[in-house]
């Protein structure tokens, strides 16, 4: 059971606070941050903390915000975490955006959410579908929305901007302004994959690991049902194989509760009645056996010249298909460059002892190179070793590493006056790493 | 306009404003200044000033602003409880609102009003509330019964609400029964001992049938619900895991944790050759699997959760490894979490991978993480032995790269190497030597020196490498000093001629200078020890030292047990049970797993080995004796020393007939000694009649065949007595053997239930008996085919012949048993029921019945009474039979029933009994007389017939 909850800004500013069970005192908020901002870097979740032997703090961070429970009995912190975070999505749902601006504009909002989500720290619902029944309050937003606002560069960079691709920031707008008349009722489909990569040094693909999912996002005031049908020959685990095109093949996958799946088996059709607000509608996984060679390989060398320095010759290139574009951020150990075109950008940064080079954009079917010079003082053959890894981190428009599509998205029934609906894919790199 | 102006509005004459705002007539000025309220509320500002203002806007119809000042009564009532009560008038017409909403709030609210003066008032609007037609108020009202409680216990009891509240959990809908079971929960666990969340299998299928419609956070209630349940038996406990395994592909994660708590829980009750088991184990591994590509912090938890699994069942995951390897944009929390599982998963199979993931995660930037690599590889080293040359050679490697904290961390880690596999890897010490200067952690200095010290033989300049240390003998730390003191009293005692100088110079530093006592006294043994008895000295202090295992840093498996059963929750995230860091308010219960139905005494009570170690252990009482009467008499016997291990509760039906005749041996048994009352008490003195040391065993014997008799509707067949700890698990160096005798379709059988306690797993079993009075041998090897892991049982069944050697034990019915495995060999000793002998064709001819009882001297008879043995004459006829005691003959003498009887004993000697049985009295006299004179022994043994 939840005994507080509050939420914080990174500076440590009360936004909302909320007692459910009387159990302790508002000063604990203090408590918590100075405990959580007392040591550099990450803290875990879950924060005992000492002079008050039995209270718990858990919390995340989303949005630059501490969202932050408190709890005395021996509770979950699985299911306070998962709460904090689905408590996050609800608030950028009704609020349209993640910030502190945000949450303090809505704060009547956010207690009348709290008010309906928690009961005596017990979750109740989460559903913005059943909760916009309890919910009066209207979203404040901070500007006007504009869908069309296409000075905006979209998610996926400059050169995806064509007429079917909607800006990134279509997607973020309060829900309930769709109850405006004058609202468009638009649907995203998004199927975003994680990808992560080992590569060893002798160039040996050592682990790949895809995780993916397809999240709705709705605006729709009123959708009964929507249809949406993935490849036909998508098949889940190992042993099955269906029809006759290269086989899109996940591990394992699981859906969201609200899903039918009738349909699912005999035809690979995803059977849902969106709620409000963005959910993800399925996930799944997949280990090794990529069905494609990894998007990128480096081809290093370092050594040591004649002058004691360290030269880092890397030549990396993108295996994509011709004409795709990408925009990535490799990062090595240690320091003066030679990049082979222009546009691309080099830095050293000491404290954390890595050259960042900056790639803007990639084609597909392309190599480039660069070589870096750094004078390490105290250069000795053992301290190569300490050369490396290279991890690349980048973003892949329309492409997944998986093969899943969306064959077609159909709404029923056919709603009434204009409504879009978009699909989009993008791949991540979620942890891309090239051992030298 | 936006809210955020509330936030911005510091002026001092603020509380005034707002109070004129608060009593405007305009509806929208009034919400505003509520609002900006609340805001100051927020910030922490204290506004209770306001409290009469704001209680005036209640009532309202506008719900945004009766939500609105609820909000702030909430906060506001405790520290205003008289102006609390203005408020109550409004609360109670709101619970009878048209509008289910406002209902539903007004509940709500009150219950959050902690004043006392309100409960009573909230009584009658609870009570309609519970049964209001509409679901989301009566969900309202189930948690608002819980609130309740927490202010006043007595009142929620007296008012009769939790009779109302278990009636919901039959409710239609699934929220409400959700809510009901959480309610419920938390009242019973501050009433540990009543019955309020009665689990029964009706419950278990009403709460199994919610499950499936409610939301995913009602779910959890239900399932961790559910996990307090124990199932009767393994096909319930199958049922119930094959109804909760479809929740582990549930998108919410918390929904999966209960899940595999409920199923880790019962699995503990499904015997490990059903297919089933197999298929469950397989089904857990992709939820767990999935957990890990969710946000960091669920990471985390889920890691800690799995750490807890992977020791308890490493089976689940162990073809897993790769999920667990590091990402490079891990949060430092869950790295290192991945890191300990890899080590716990890591195996002879997939030692190659790991090593090279380690060996990267050795040159990265972060130095905890770097330093925990490099510990890991030497664990990897300790635990999977072929790979610990590989792991040396790595951890050389990184020596090399001069990193000052990689080599400390190495170094410590060789030491435990060397402490594992001794007098293997010296050849790297030298590499060791060369990095002494850069040494300036204690813990990797002490670890240096100890190196030194222990191969001081080895190393040409030992005593140069330890006297630079003891120059800042007094700034090192005392781990340090300790461990240069040891180090520089084994050089001298290898080395004695050149380092004479060295050693009185320590000695001197640490008896004298120091005021560490510690360190003092440590000085003095080594000084008194090598001035008394240098040979001694070199035993002590060169002594072979245990070798170390990995086992050192796993979870003590009782510790292990309990946090199991509260996977997900934050004792499994503390790696702490919850009486650690939950006070003691509400009751907190220890949760132990479910045994098997086979094993259910190992498992369960380490206390009933140790039970029985004592019984085996008094050396002053004859030991036997008062093991077997405590087997005989069992629970009738309540002195310690005597009291047999207590019966595993299976066996609950005999108990009462054990105890019926206990009370009759233990009398007759005491009028043969001449009433000894020490008979009773548990034989506190032994005997003095050397012959009474036989009375027992056999009329052990003749107690099991009556209680025989005694036991209604047990399948015909010989008695065969519970099983009792044979072998504890303190001296079998964690292996427990519990066992009994039986002899079934005339093969005499020892069955055991082997237990394995240790944290490693157990194999090449193999047993040898001793040579025993009947000639008892294992007919065949011991079918323990399959390597026993840790925290694992098995049933064994091992065919006895008796054709063995054959040498008198004393008491005779004494086995010494030999066990081997692969860590060490075992003894103990059991004793037999001699009913187990008796062979199948013990029935005599009459004729020579007759003779034979003729013939016996008087010498070579006993007589006995067994009292309250309330059956007819024929029923213990045919019970006897059961085990191979034949009725010859029957009489009838002045309505005494007189029963002959002839049995025989596997190596041909015959007993011969006569039976009185008079019709109504409960007292049966037993006249035994034996046959031939086998060893003298034998005949005492008759003669104490």
């Amino acid at each position: 059971m939840i005994s507080q909850l509050f939420i914080l800004s990174s500076k440590g500013d009360h936004l909302i606070y909320k007692d459910y069970r009387g159990e302790a005192g508002s000063d604990v908020i203090d408590v918590f941050y100075e405990k959580v901002t007392a040591l550099t870097g990450d803290q875990p979740p879950v924060v005992m903390v000492t002079h008050h032997k039995d209270l718990h703090f858990v919390h995340i961070r989303q949005g630059g915000l501490y969202w932050v429970a408190t709890t005395t009995a021996d509770s979950s912190p699985f299911s306070i975490i998962e709460f904090l975070n689905r408590l996050s999505g609800l608030v950028k749902d009704y609020c349209g955006s993640l910030s502190e601006k945000a949450v303090q504009m809505n704060f009547a909002l956010i207690y009348e959410l709290l008010d309906e989500v928690l009961d005596y720290g017990y979750v109740q619902m989460t559903s913005s579908d059943v909760l916009k029944n309890f919910i009066q309050s209207e979203a404040v937003s901070s500007k006007p929305f504009s869908l069309f606002d296409l000075s905006n560069v979209g998610l996926f960079g400059a050169e995806t901007q064509q007429n079917k691709v909607a800006p990134s920031s279509a997607a973020t707008r309060p829900i309930q302004s769709s109850r405006d008349p004058g609202g468009k009722s638009e649907i995203f489909v998004d199927v975003i994959e994680k990808m992560s990569v080992v590569i060893g040094s002798n160039g040996v693909l050592m682990k790949a690991d895809i995780e993916g999912e397809v999240r709705v996002k709705c605006y729709m005031p009123s959708c009964s049902e929507m249809r949406i049908g993935l490849n036909e020959e998508f098949s889940v685990g190992k042993s099955q194989l269906r029809g006759y095109g290269a086989a899109v093949r996940v591990d394992e996958c699981s859906f969201h509760q609200s899903v039918q799946l009738d349909e699912f088996h005999s035809h690979r059709i995803l059977r849902l009645c969106p709620s409000q607000g963005e959910h993800a509608v399925m996930q799944y996984r997949l280990s090794d056996e990529l069905p494609s060679a990894p998007p990128f390989r480096l081809f290093p060398s370092v050594e040591r010249d004649s002058a004691g320095r360290l030269l880092m010759y890397l030549k990396l290139r993108c295996d994509l298909p011709p004409k795709r574009s990408v925009s990535l951020l490799p990062e090595g150990a240690g320091l003066s460059q030679e990049l082979s075109s222009p546009d691309q950008s080099a830095e050293l940064q000491l404290q954390n002892r890595t050259v960042f080079w900056k790639i803007p954009r990639f084609c597909g079917g392309t190599q480039l190179s660069a070589l870096f010079k750094l004078d390490v003082p105290g250069l000795s053959s053992a301290s190569m070793l300490e050369v490396g890894p290279v991890g690349l981190s980048f973003e892949l428009p329309k492409w997944t590493g998986t093969g899943l599509q969306i064959r077609f998205l159909r709404l029923s029934p056919i709603h009434p006056g204009p409504s879009q609906r978009w699909v989009r894919y993008v791949t991540h790199s979620d942890s891309y790493i090239i051992r030298i | 306009m936006t809210d955020s102006k509330y936030f911005t509005t510091t002026k001092k004459g603020e509380i005034f404003e707002l109070k004129a705002e608060l009593n405007s007539d305009k509806k929208e000025k009034k919400k505003e200044a509520v609002k900006k309220v609340i805001a100051s509320m927020t910030v922490g500002k204290d506004v209770s000033a306001l409290f009469p203002d704001v209680v005036n806007c209640m009532q309202t119809d506008n719900l945004e602003l009766k939500k609105l000042v609820y909000l702030y009564l909430m906060n506001y009532a405790k520290s205003q409880p008289d102006m609390a009560i203005m408020a109550v008038n409004t609360f109670v017409k709101d619970c009878e609102d048209p509008n289910p909403l406002i209902r539903a709030l007004a509940v709500r609210t009150m219950g959050c009003i902690r004043v006392d003066k309100i409960t009573e008032y909230l009584c009658e609007p609870l009570r309609k509330c519970l049964k209001d037609e509409d679901p989301y108020v009566r969900k309202t009202a189930a948690v608002c019964v819980a609130k309740l409680h927490d202010i006043n216990a007595q009142l929620v009891e007296d008012q009769g609400f939790l009779d109302t509240l278990k009636d919901l959990i039959s409710d239609s809908n699934p929220m409400v029964v959700a809510n009901a079971v959480a309610a419920l929960s938390e009242i019973a666990e501050s009433h540990p001992n009543s019955n309020l969340l009665d689990l029964n299998p009706q419950t278990i299928n009403k709460l199994l049938t919610a499950l499936n419609e409610c939301t995913e956070w009602g779910q959890i209630f239900i399932l961790d619900c559910l996990a307090n349940y124990t199932p009767r038996d393994d096909r319930e406990s199958q049922s119930i895991c094959e109804r909760v395994t479809p929740r582990l592909s549930h998108a919410n994660s918390a929904v999966v944790l209960s899940a595999v708590k409920v199923l880790m829980k019962f699995m503990e009750m499904l015997p490990k050759d059903l297919d089933y088991y197999g298929t469950l184990l397989k089904k857990l591994a992709p939820p767990l699997v999935t957990l890990l590509s969710a946000e960091p912090e669920l990471q985390y938890v889920a890691l800690r959760n799995i750490n807890l699994i992977v020791q308890r069942r490493p089976e689940i995951l162990k073809h897993e490894m790769k999920v667990f390897f590091v990402k490079y944009n891990d949060p430092i929390y869950v790295k290192l979490e991945k890191l300990d599982i890899m080590i716990r998963l890591a195996s002879q199979a997939n030692i190659a991978q790991v090593l090279a993931e380690l060996k990267e995660y050795a040159t990265e930037v972060d130095v905890d993480f770097v330093r925990k690599a490099v510990r890991a590889i030497g664990r990897c080293a300790i635990k999977v032995e072929q790979s610990a040359e590989r792991c040396v050679s790595t951890l050389l490697d990184l020596i090399q790269t001069k990193v000052n904290y990689v080599v400390q961390e190495a170094i410590v880690v060789i030491k435990d190497i060397f402490r594992k596999y001794p007098n293997k890897y010296e050849s790297v010490i030298a590499t060791l030597c060369e990095n002494l200067d850069s040494l300036d952690e204690p813990e990797a200095r002490a670890a240096m020196i100890w190196i030194v010290g222990e191969y001081a033989e080895r190393i040409d300049n030992a005593d140069e490498l330890l006297e630079s240390f003891l120059e800042g003998f007094h700034d090192e730390s005392t781990q340090v000093q300790l461990q240069l003191l040891t180090a520089i009293v084994k050089l001298f005692l290898k080395k004695p001629t050149e380092t004479q100088e060295l050693v009185q110079q320590v000695l001197s530093l640490a008896t004298q200078d120091s005021d560490n006592p510690d360190l003092r006294d440590r000085g003095y043994i080594y000084w008194r020890l090598l001035s008394t008895d240098p040979v001694a000295a070199k035993e002590v202090v060169l002594a072979e030292k245990p070798l170390i295992s990995e086992e050192t840093d796993l979870i003590e498996p009782t510790l292990l047990e309990e946090l199991i059963c509260h996977i997900g929750t934050l004792a499994s995230v503390y790696h702490k049970p919850p009486s650690a860091f939950v006070e003691g308010s509400r009751g907190v219960q220890h949760k132990r797993l479910p045994g098997s139905a086979g094993s259910g005494e190992s498992v369960e009570s380490p206390d009933t080995g140790s039970a029985a170690g004592v019984s085996d252990a008094p050396p002053a009482v004859i030991p036997s004796q008062g093991d077997l009467l405590g087997d005989l008499l069992n629970l009738d016997l309540t002195p310690p020393a005597t009291t047999g291990p207590p019966p595993p509760a299976t066996s609950g039906m005999q108990l009462g007939a054990m105890d019926l005749l206990g009370g009759g041996l233990d009398s007759l048994l005491g009028g043969d000694l001449g009433g000894s009352s020490a008979m009773g008490a548990g034989f506190g003195a032994p005997p003095a009649a050397p012959a009474a040391s036989f009375s027992a065993p056999v009329s052990g014997g003749l107690d099991d065949l009556f209680d025989l008799g005694g036991g209604v509707g047990m399948p015909m067949g010989a008695y065969s007595p519970p099983k009792t700890v044979w072998l504890p698990a303190m001296k079998g160096k964690g292996l427990e053997i519990s066992g009994t005798f039986a002899r079934r379709a005339g093969v005499i059988q020892m069955e055991m239930t082997l237990t394995n306690k240790a944290m490693s797993v157990m194999t090449d079993f193999a047993i040898q008996f001793n040579r025993n009075s009947f000639g008892l041998a294992p007919a065949g090897p011991l079918q323990v085919l399959t390597p026993l892991s840790p925290n694992q049982s098995i049933e064994v069944t091992l065919p006895l012949n008796t054709v063995g050697p054959v040498m008198k034990m004393d008491p005779l019915n004494n086995l010494q048993v030999a066990v081997k495995n692969n860590i060490d060999v075992f003894y103990f000793s059991c004793q037999y029921p001699i009913s187990m002998l008796f062979v199948e064709d013990g029935k005599m001819e009459r004729q020579v019945f007759l003779a034979t009882w003729k013939d016996i001297s008087n010498d070579n008879e006993a007589q006995f009474q067994i009292k309250d043995c309330h059956l007819s004459s024929d029923a213990a006829s045919n019970k006897l039979q059961g085990s191979n005691i034949f009725t010859i003959a029957k009489r009838t003498v002045d309505g005494q029933d007189m029963l002959y009887q002839s049995t025989k004993l596997s190596n041909g000697i015959w007993v011969l009994a006569e039976l009185r049985v008079q019709t109504g009295n409960p007292t049966f006299t037993v006249s035994l007389a034996q046959q031939t004179v086998w060893s003298n022994h034998c005949s005492d043994c008759a003669a104490n017939y």
